[in-house]
């Protein structure tokens, strides 16, 4: 597709939707490659969102106290913030990061993963605000059988 | 990969699966000796009409064969239409899979 058709197509497509939906799906490991490698939670959250300041409220997080396979512990969070982002951390492992949602108009910010953890630990849920501010949830959880040696 | 959405009052619940052994790097080492032969499922997106309803960039730590559940507003969308999903892997192979709004 060359420049002008995709202006007239961007163009064309933004008078037809009430809401400009970002159609464009946008990969965050390409975008921001630090947050991947990053050794704690700290550091993964500031490469993403370039601060650390959390407003603990807003987020609903649900794991297991104490999860019998560490391979897949399930995680359920939700927001009702109208939210940019989801993302999900993790201290055990030797990397913080879970997975980042891009959030779009039909996305509901209501999940559900299941995730491997290699010992106890602390997992951190954040919810980027349209409001550009940062909110999140924490869940410690004891996990009896390690999920990232088997 | 596995795609169920079933719509009821405006609301579209979608369960998903998809087949990876979602290797980490640590897992690769003991196996293999080397941390580089990791592999997991970077990128999942999901689309239905065309429109992207879900995207999502992933790690190592999602478990083996990682199953996603989600909802999404319903109020465009009608019972018959597809919901497609798929996914790529740090690897470069692609998987996809959809499933019918029922």
């Amino acid at each position: 597709m060359d420049r002008r058709h995709f202006l007239s197509f961007t163009l064309g497509s933004l008078a037809l939707a009430a809401i400009p939906a970002d159609v464009k799906a946008k990969d965050f490991r390409k975008l921001k490659p630090s947050v991947w490698t990053a050794h704690t939670v700290d550091d993964a959250i500031k490469n993403l969102y370039g601060s650390t300041k959390l407003i603990e409220k807003g987020v609903k997080l649900k794991t297991p106290d104490v999860a019998a396979n560490g391979g897949a512990i399930p995680v359920d969070f939700s927001t009702k913030i109208a939210a940019k982002t989801v993302s999900v951390f993790q201290d055990a492992n030797p990397e913080s990061a879970v997975i980042v949602y891009d959030v779009n108009p039909y996305d509901m910010t209501d999940y559900s993963i299941k995730i491997k953890m290699g010992k106890p630990g602390t997992i951190t849920v954040v919810v980027e605000g349209k409001d550009g501010k940062l909110y999140a949830a924490k869940k410690s959880l004891d996990v009896a059988k390690g999920g990232c040696e088997g | 990969m596995k795609v169920k959405a079933k719509l009821k009052n405006g609301v579209i619940k979608v369960k998903s699966m998809a087949k990876h052994g979602m290797v980490t790097y640590n897992q690769a080492k003991k196996k293999t000796g080397n941390s580089e032969d990791a592999n997991f499922i970077t990128h999942i997106t999901g689309s239905i009409n065309g429109k992207t309803v879900i995207d999502m960039s992933t790690s190592q730590f999602l478990s083996k064969n990682p199953i996603f559940k989600f909802k999404l507003k319903g109020d465009e969308f009608k019972k018959g239409d597809k919901l497609k999903m798929s996914w790529v892997d740090r690897k470069g192979k692609t998987g996809k899979g959809s499933g019918k709004i029922k």
